[in-house]
């Protein structure tokens, strides 16, 4: 307390007033003194993220031929990326990954984690065990499940015939166009159901039991607990993981670059950036599709935080 | 908002700082000391007991006032050129030699990377192999001495097919009548999307006779003629009639001496490097049941091959430029280095070693096949002119495009490169 009013009278220059305004004062010179505190976070924020995106979006304002400059071009690059079918495919694959993983994550995930939620014998084990696909690296997973569905050795295609469905031993999961996608999908679902859950099962545990109690007092069946109590109250978390996921998979690049090099439409825009910033170097458009990724992923986010933002903020202020 | 603007002046000076110290830092690091020199190079032979790091050692013990060390760079080539860029667009000193592969010479040498090695050219030229030595030229100069090279060969399985096939028909015809006697895929090779694709599709064009560019390179000759078409249908016909094996259009190298080595196929393309593999009793199921052959053409006459390899350049960046250029042209010429890597079944580019070797199995088949095999055009946007090609040619052979409109897409784009 001492320190806070030292700094607030050397900080302000106003002669002191009454009570009233030496409360006001001490108030503004606190503030003050947060945005010091809060300064260097702010500085590595924006060395860290905003440097880069500014750095992005002038790069994309430049023709380059190979990797040497040629001069300034305006919007020429953007024209370049948004006339290409290439960039179309991609947004096109991005967003149907999006849609159907965090769909099934979200489905998968709600049903662990409301399993998890339970007491019963073996629920310690059953939650270690269903973090395993998660804790796996990434690109290890993609590789796994790349010799999964790959045509030899053919694990996937293994199962299939054990179980009775003729005609599957040579089946092209990865090589044809109406497969590829789905198998990504699949892969992504298996990796990341166990974090959504993860993440659902942190929301019910801080649902209170006496509100189930007391919703079975009145009378209402499991089904109608769930759907009245449980989701309502897990509004906040099930938003978070939604937004994470979302976010997350706009921006996918491993899974499909592992399992199929982004053949057969399952090329995604950041697979798309990559290829003009390394593989056939183009930095100008390179950078304006990276710059074109940012904007759809910021934009997204913002549609998420905007609509759910008040639920959040009660939901945090509730838990 | 206000936030903002009352905490820029700090923002401004300590980034600008860190800056600063982050700059400082970066001329500490990196580039070699006096008279030592870095060979960056990537491959398993790269690695501890591989066969370049015997030829490192052998230089520094020769030339102890230029010992060489070499930087382990990643196994893929894609990788490979992403870690040599980073250091060459930063005009970093940190490497002395590079390990390029042939078809980045153009691209390196337009970028400004490479001293030219035009005053050493005649010492070179008379030993190397014609085709090494054309891939380490662009634009009429010599930027590169030739080191490895590598061409493709037919494996055919000698318990099943007698005698290996010279055209490309008869072989599918013996491929799909044994393939079902035995229950096993006729013809394995590289067929996913990437630049293993590009050098098997290469091999079919040439061997129906035809040439990408005219031989100054001023000319689009690719959908001249009908190799461009006879070589893409029969691909098309291949991936439908069962030619192809299950899971073609997802296999690499590995995959298919994966397969051919379990018994799971007829005839395969590969790389040299497959033999001991597959003759290694213990790991291979067709160990002593195989043999190789030159690639077919669609004549029936000669063979050929796309050339891969490397060649060894030295940075434009590099401090001790006189230093690098003698262990390059020492790589390129000396007997012993060409022999070491020969007894690793790493094809050599000096031309005498083949005549020594002529009882080896692979060297003589490589003395045999190397003169015909051909570079890709080491161009400076060969990578884009390859990219172009897969996704052109990959679904033309997989049935979801047609095949005229990717040859006309490719030749076009072939035609719009060289007016840049």
């Amino acid at each position: 307390m001492a320190t806070d009013t030292n700094t607030g009278s050397t900080l302000s220059t106003s002669p002191a007033g009454g009570d009233g305004q030496k409360a006001k004062r001490k108030q503004m010179s606190d503030r003050r003194l947060a945005k010091v505190f809060m300064a260097p976070s702010m500085l590595t924020m924006a060395i860290v993220a905003l440097f880069p995106v500014i750095y992005a979006a002038i790069l994309s304002l430049y023709l380059y031929s190979g990797r040497e400059q040629i001069g300034f071009g305006g919007l020429q690059n953007f024209e370049t990326a948004l006339t290409n079918p290439r960039f179309w495919s991609a947004i096109w694959f991005t967003f149907f990954f999006t849609i159907t993983s965090v769909a099934g994550e979200f489905l998968i995930g709600l049903g662990f984690a409301l399993l998890m939620n339970q007491a019963f014998v073996g629920r310690g084990v059953t939650r270690a065990v269903i973090l395993v696909p998660w804790v796996i690296p990434t690109v290890i997973a993609a590789q796994m499940w790349f010799f999964m569905f790959n045509v030899t050795p053919g694990f996937v295609n293994s199962v299939f015939m054990a179980i009775g469905f003729d005609g599957f031993e040579n089946f092209n999961w990865l090589g044809q166009a109406s497969t590829a996608p789905w198998a990504v999908v699949f892969a992504d679902v298996w990796k990341t159901a166990p974090f959504v859950a993860l993440l659902l099962l942190a929301g019910l545990q801080t649902i209170p039991g006496e509100v189930y109690e007391s919703g079975r007092v009145d009378g209402a069946n499991a089904f109608q607990r769930f759907w009245n109590i449980t989701l309502p109250l897990l509004k906040p978390a099930i938003l978070v993981a939604l937004l994470f996921r979302t976010v997350d998979a706009l921006r996918v690049f491993d899974l499909p670059q592992v399992m199929t090099q982004g053949a057969f439409g399952t090329e995604s825009v950041s697979i798309l950036v990559q290829r003009f910033i390394i593989q056939t170097p183009d930095p100008g458009l390179g950078s304006a599709l990276s710059t074109l990724t940012f904007i759809i992923v910021l934009s997204v986010g913002l549609i998420f935080v905007s609509l759910l933002g008040k639920d959040l903020v009660i939901g945090s202020e509730e838990g | 908002m206000r936030a903002s603007s009352k905490i820029a002046r700090p923002t401004v000076s300590i980034a600008a700082f860190a800056l600063v110290a982050s700059a400082c830092a970066g001329v500490g690091g990196g580039g070699a000391e006096e008279g030592e020199l870095v060979w960056a190079l990537g491959g398993s032979e790269a690695q501890p007991g591989g066969v370049h790091q015997d030829v490192a050692a052998l230089w520094s013990e020769q030339n102890p006032d230029t010992p060489i060390t070499i930087d382990v760079l990643p196994e893929s080539a894609d990788e490979q050129r992403q870690q040599q860029s980073l250091e060459l667009n930063a005009e970093g000193a940190g490497f002395d030699v590079l390990g390029l592969d042939v078809i980045w010479t153009g691209e390196y040498s337009d970028n400004g990377w490479l001293e030219s090695l035009e005053d050493i050219r005649g010492e070179i030229e008379d030993v190397s192999l014609d085709a090494a030595f054309e891939s380490a030229q662009w634009g009429g100069e010599l930027w590169a001495a030739p080191y490895n090279s590598n061409a493709g060969f037919l494996y055919y399985r000698t318990d099943l097919v007698d005698e290996p096939p010279t055209t490309w028909e008869e072989l599918k015809e013996i491929g799909l009548q044994v393939g079902e006697e035995e229950g096993i895929a006729p013809f394995v090779a590289q067929g996913a999307q990437y630049e293993g694709l590009v050098v098997n599709y290469l091999e079919y064009f040439w061997g129906a006779g035809g040439d990408l560019l005219s031989e100054d390179e001023s000319e689009v000759l690719f959908a001249e003629g009908d190799a461009a078409m006879t070589a893409l249908e029969f691909m098309v016909e291949s991936n439908q009639d069962g030619f192809f094996a299950p899971g073609f259009n997802t296999m690499m190298e590995e995959e298919a001496r994966n397969e051919f080595q379990s018994g799971n196929a007829v005839f395969m393309r590969n790389w040299p490097y497959v033999y001991d593999l597959a003759n290694n009793e213990e790991e291979s199921a067709v160990a002593g049941d195989f043999d190789i052959a030159p690639l077919p053409t669609f004549t029936g006459e000669g063979t050929t091959s796309a050339l891969g390899g490397y060649n060894n350049a030295v940075s434009a960046f590099s401090e001790n430029t006189e230093a690098a250029k003698e262990f390059v042209l020492w790589a390129a010429t000396d007997p012993e280095v060409h022999r070491m890597m020969a007894e690793a079944a790493l094809p050599p580019t000096l031309e005498a070693t083949y005549d020594e070797l002529a009882d080896d199995p692979v060297m003589s088949l490589l003395g045999e096949v190397l003169p015909e095999s051909r570079p890709r055009p080491p161009a400076p946007n060969y990578n884009s002119i390859s990219v172009e090609m897969q996704q052109n040619i990959f679904p033309a052979y997989n049935g979801d495009q047609d095949p005229q409109a990717a040859i006309d897409a490719i030749r076009d784009y072939l035609e719009g490169t060289l007016d840049n």
